[in-house]
């Protein structure tokens, strides 16, 4: 192959046109903000439940509803993610990272709530979720996004508020935070998406 | 100097890809802002070189052609981008 070898000039062009396209390449997500609302309604009905079950305003039999609940929420990621996969015209590092993470801290929270139940036993449970969210959202954050940053800082002050709160609305609260936190996110990235 | 990203577009095909697990052959046309034929061409260079994969398939009934940067491409681009640093350093 032969080609011209370059001059300090040109040299200089071909930099200042990698800066520009590496700046413009933000590290954000392409899609996931439908699976953010998903789980954010998902984990504050279960956590709400719970609540409501604990004190009696819900029969025991209602707890039944939670696998039902996860198995949809999961359900959907999946059949979504394979559709928005099919279409997307670009899918970024972090997009592919953000999914990892998201896998890898929903299921775990499912492990604590299924399996280790006793050593989690009722918010303390519910809680774990919002560990779970707090840490996908950062993870997001440490990227540059703002949104995530707060909403990450917003689920965190909700477990920190609900950890001071009266036993009767701590629940209330972890399921604001989830709300807030986890959904809204999502909710925000779509908004910002169109 | 690597020779295949002597080329301007060669090289902004690769720093395009750089940040992205995949992107889409319309896509990085658009963000070029280079014709599908050129666009095309030089794509064919970098996948023959194995700087670049590409992987094609079917969306809503289209061909749908996406491009992911390998290992090798990564470490040509960060030598290249290397090189040009030192050159300029060089003569300043």
């Amino acid at each position: 192959m032969s080609v011209e070898p370059l001059d300090a000039a040109a040299a200089q062009d071909h930099l200042e046109m990698v800066n520009r396209i590496l700046a413009e390449s933000q590290q954000r997500l392409c899609s996931g903000g439908e699976h953010f609302v998903v789980w954010g309604i998902g984990s504050a009905y279960i956590t709400v439940l719970f609540q409501l079950v604990h004190e009696a305003l819900l029969p025991s039999a209602a707890a039944w509803s939670v696998p039902v609940v996860i198995a949809a929420c999961a359900a959907f990621s999946i059949v979504r993610g394979r559709q928005t996969r099919r279409v997307l015209q670009r899918s970024s590092l972090l997009q592919r990272e953000f999914f990892n993470v998201l896998w890898l801290t929903l299921g775990l929270a499912f492990v604590v709530d299924v399996a280790v139940f006793n050593i989690f036993p009722g918010l303390a449970g519910a809680a774990i979720w919002s560990v779970a969210e707090a840490i996908v959202l950062l993870y997001i954050g440490m990227h540059g996004n703002r949104r995530a940053q707060i909403a990450g800082v917003l689920v965190i002050v909700s477990l920190v508020v609900a950890n001071f709160a009266s036993p009767g609305i701590a629940g209330y609260v972890l399921g604001a935070g989830m709300l807030v936190g986890y959904a809204g996110f999502g909710a925000s990235e779509l908004l910002a998406r169109e | 100097m690597d020779e295949l990203l002597l080329s301007k577009v060669r090289l902004g095909i690769v720093a395009e890809l750089l940040n992205f697990d995949w992107i889409a052959f319309s896509e990085l046309a658009r963000s070029l802002d280079v014709s599908n034929g050129n666009l095309g061409a030089h794509l064919s260079k970098l996948v023959d070189a194995g700087y670049v994969e590409e992987e094609k398939s079917f969306a809503n009934r289209r061909p749908l052609s996406r491009y992911r940067l390998t290992k090798r491409g990564r470490e040509a681009f960060a030598s290249h981008v290397a090189e040009l640093q030192s050159l300029l350093t060089a003569t300043s």
